[in-house]
């Protein structure tokens, strides 16, 4: 037991991570093992090329760039997306107004991305989980409707939020006071409005070409959650919904079924009961796969085995992280977990990245021609324990992973005869 | 270790004395039952195992490749390479690993089980600050699934603790991790209860918010002084009767108090602290606390501040029991550092130990001991895997005052023991089959040794 005690001196030597280079106008990285996140699965020895903060080339003939990085056969990937977490609305989770994620009044019209706070101390954190992307959600009020989801980079930067609207949070399920019953039906009713309303519409202005002096009423501009709504009842707009409790998926694959809504489902801890008809209704599921207790009487059938049996049903799955958004770092390794419990690799790296980016609409989330640059390179094993990221890009800028719980540790570990406050 | 006295029924061991010389008749003598609730656990049916060509963690700080572990009538026979034994299972281990039964020495299954329903919401006595009457043990609920689900991730061994409401928030109990229907049946015989106590945030926002006392950080210190305080003239009272009961005269018995007899018991150095404290500054309050009462401020769990006196820690013999990267969620867990362990380890006669609080992470406290091992490589320290070890079994063991019969593959030790499938501190890794007291409880490919609670049993 004595072997390893060593002198605090030596750690303050230790190497730290290198943060931040400017953007170059080109960026090659060489030799790496590609998880592409798409059908081309892992491309042994490729080059990635980025040409302004794009992937431009993979494997091209020749290689010419500003900058070249030798990545010596260590994994790239895509960088990961968090989702369905408050990154960037809540800085400590007890102090109230640290908070900006909730609000009594809240409704679908809540566009909580008006408080993000990039300069938050959880987003350098969150970067040594290769995380480069994250939607981030609402947990709005009183209404069903908890408000709309939005994304942003984890540059830290001033204008990291890149997409607001991009999805309808609604929160099912188990009540502590009342039915749930009530729940689905204002959402039924909702939706029911919605249909009205759009068909009105459609109508009005098909009548309106007919008789051009017809004004007034119907040239109302709606209102934003009219507007909302009839971006819901089109499909252009994904509806998220916490659930789960089996029949009450079933339900909302019903809601699918009639009213054409974009669909996905989030939680769905008892989803593996009704794998097929997910995968039949075409509707992804996002899942913490490390959840695995009977937490209530809606998720008796919880189990590790979730992501793997929802996958091989042909469901397409997202990985996020249960519980507090200070955790989001740990999303690689819930899929390391899923892939204990019966994913591939490459299903759980698609799952924190290319399937998130689907289900959200979002150029990123894979090693491909087009697509933005984020990318992360791993000392080892992405999903494992004893990997951390090399160097990370986001939209082809390079970002560091140093954050305050490094300076803490500096100073904590540093050799000095003076208090600590003294070593910064 | 600390054993607690044999179970004597409360009142009475008449000691006849009529000699010459005695100046009055005493009364019987009073004498508290220390183990009113005691152990009924018997350890599963057992085979002499030989489990061979293992890579074997001793708990102790060695590694031993290609090892073998034998193992018969509950304890560890031997440990060393090339052992055979004609009568014993053999496990062919090959490129598996071997490490001691995890101990979490901070959980709250049975007490907040699942479901997490209001019913079962049972770990917390929230009705005053000092709550040292109430046992843990109490409140258990054998049934929570979160047992066989710890019991799949290699635990063996749990302390099971109230919750951090209350100042003194009361006993906490050690379980052996084997399905029971009773909670004596599980209690692990002859190990020392727990005192939960805690600083901080908690405590002060229960009663603050109702405008009673605690409702300061020195609120909190006010309210354990005088706990203390009481419990000084408690034992005070008790030793004079002891001692004039032993000097022949006929003494009456001090009023019993259950709340005082639970603080006597840490005076004593029977019952041992296990103090939710994440903050430097509050925990060397602690340490002076212990000093001014004449009792050891025992281990901290959580300390997410840990590293910033960890010479103190090492210095004063306390444990610090810590996650590896929860942060956050309150101020007081706002300074987390990733190597925090780490750093407590580092220094002589530390006592690091990496703990859940988690019906989940519970599950994986191998994976919570692997975050510590490679980031604390990453930044420079010089760890391996059989360092990592000591966190989650025999620095845990300590913390418990367990130390003498597990944590550990030695020699006459508690044959508990988990063969994982690769190197535990992987993402990967598996238990693939659990053993305490030398009885395979778990079998990741066995459903004959997989348990299930009788609440989700015959569920549709």
């Amino acid at each position: 037991m004595t072997m390893f005690k060593k002198s605090l001196l030596a750690l303050a030597l230790a190497p730290s991570l290198a943060a931040f280079s400017s953007l170059a106008a080109s960026l090659a990285i060489t030799n790496a093992k590609v998880y592409s996140a798409t059908e081309q699965g892992v491309l042994e020895g490729a080059t990635v090329i980025v040409d302004n903060g794009v992937i431009s080339a993979i494997n091209p003939a020749s290689v010419e760039a500003d900058q070249v990085v030798d990545a010596k056969g260590k994994v790239l990937t895509p960088g990961f997306i968090g989702s369905m977490n408050q990154l960037g609305l809540v800085e400590v989770g007890a102090v109230a107004n640290s908070r900006d994620a909730r609000d009594k009044k809240a409704d679908i019209t809540f566009d909580a991305s008006l408080a993000f706070n990039p300069k938050t101390s959880v987003i350098p954190y969150t970067r040594k989980g290769g995380i480069t992307t994250n939607v981030s959600v609402p947990q709005g009020g009183d209404s069903i409707f908890k408000g709309q989801a939005f994304v942003t980079e984890l540059t830290g930067d001033f204008d990291s939020v890149i997409a607001t609207d991009k999805a309808v949070i609604v929160s099912l399920g188990a009540k502590s006071k009342g039915s749930r019953a009530m729940d689905l039906q204002n959402l039924i009713d909702e939706l029911e409005s919605a249909e009205k309303a759009h068909s009105k519409m459609a109508k009005s202005q098909s009548s309106k070409k007919a008789d051009k002096k017809k004004s007034s009423e119907s040239d109302k501009e709606p209102s934003k959650k009219e507007q909302l709504m009839a971006k819901v009842i089109t499909g252009q707009l994904p509806v998220i919904v916490y659930a789960d409790r089996a029949i009450d998926l079933v339900q909302l694959i019903k809601l699918k079924d009639k009213f054409g809504i974009n669909l996905v489902i989030a939680g769905a801890e008892d989803g593996a009961v009704v794998a097929d008809k997910l995968a039949k209704a075409e509707i992804p599921v996002i899942i913490n796969p490390i959840s695995n207790l009977p937490g209530g009487f809606d998720s008796l059938h919880n189990s590790l085995k979730n992501a793997e049996l929802l996958t091989s049903a042909g469901v397409k799955i997202a990985l996020t992280v249960g519980g507090d958004t200070h955790n989001l770092y740990q999303l690689r390794y819930n899929a390391g977990n899923a892939v204990a419990n019966g994913l591939t690799k490459e299903q759980a790296i698609a799952a924190i990245s290319a399937n998130v980016a689907d289900i959200f609409g979002l150029d990123t989330g894979r090693v491909a021609v087009g697509q933005k640059a984020d990318l992360v390179l791993w000392s080892a094993d992405p999903l494992d324990l004893n990997s951390h990221v090399e160097q990370m890009w986001i939209s082809g800028q390079e970002y560091g992973t140093e954050s305050r719980q490094d300076a803490l540790r500096k100073r904590y570990t540093a050799d000095t005869d003076m208090p600590r406050a003294y070593t910064k | 270790m600390q054993k607690l006295a044999p179970s004597l029924l409360v009142a009475a061991v008449a000691i006849g004395l009529t000699g010459c010389g005695q100046q009055e008749r005493q009364d019987a003598k009073v004498t508290v039952n220390k183990d009113p609730y005691p152990s009924t656990y018997q350890p599963l049916p057992a085979a002499k195992t030989l489990i061979t060509n293992a890579t074997v963690l001793t708990g102790t700080g060695e590694r031993i490749d290609n090892a073998d572990v034998l193992f018969a009538d509950g304890k560890v026979v031997s440990v060393g390479q090339s052992l055979s034994d004609a009568d014993a299972t053999v496990i062919d281990a090959k490129g598996k690993w071997l490490t001691p039964g995890i101990i979490d020495v901070h959980s709250h299954l049975g007490v907040y089980p699942s479901p997490s329903v209001e019913s079962h919401a049972d770990g917390n006595e929230m009705t005053a600050p000092v709550t040292a009457e109430v046992w843990s043990e109490h409140s258990v609920w054998p049934q929570d699934p979160g047992f066989q689900a710890a019991r799949a991730g290699g635990v063996t061994t749990l302390q099971i603790l109230p919750g951090s409401a209350n100042l003194i928030g009361g006993r906490g109990v050690t379980l052996r991790n084997v399905p029971g229907h009773t909670m004596q049946s599980m209690k692990f015989p002859n190990a020392p209860y727990g005192l939960k106590m805690a600083c901080g945030e908690n405590p002060k926002r229960v009663y603050g918010s109702r405008t009673e006392a605690p409702q300061t950080r020195m609120g909190n210190m006010a309210g354990y002084r005088e706990a203390w305080h009481l419990a000084t003239e408690y034992k005070r009272a008790w030793d004079k009767y002891e001692a004039d009961y032993a000097a022949g005269l006929n003494p009456e018995a001090p009023e019993r108090n259950v709340q005082l007899d639970t603080l006597k018991g840490v005076l004593d150095g029977e019952i041992l602290i296990h103090n939710h404290c994440y903050k430097a500054e509050e925990m060397a309050m602690m340490i002076d606390l212990g000093k001014e009462f004449n009792y050891h401020a025992g281990t901290f769990h959580h300390a997410v501040e840990a590293y910033k006196i960890a010479d103190l820690l090492a210095d004063n013999g306390n444990c610090a029991a810590m996650w590896p990267d929860w942060w956050g969620f309150k101020m007081e867990a706002y300074d987390m550092v990733l190597e925090n362990v780490a750093i407590v380890d580092a220094m002589k006669n530390s006592c690091a130990v990496v703990h859940s609080d988690s019906s989940s992470t519970i599950q994986r406290l191998n994976q919570e001991a692997g975050k510590v091992l490679y980031r604390a490589q990453d930044a420079g320290f010089e760890l391996t895997e059989q360092d990592a070890i000591v966190w989650i079994t025999s620095n845990a063991a300590k913390s418990l005052g367990i130390e003498d019969v597990t944590g550990s593959l030695e020699t006459g030790k508690k044959a508990d023991v988990v063969l994982w499938n690769m190197n535990p501190f992987s993402v990967y890794a598996q238990a693939e089959q659990v053993f305490v007291d030398g009885a395979k409880v778990y079998d990741r490919f066995d459903p004959k040794y997989q348990a299930k609670s009788d609440f989700l049993l015959g569920q549709p």
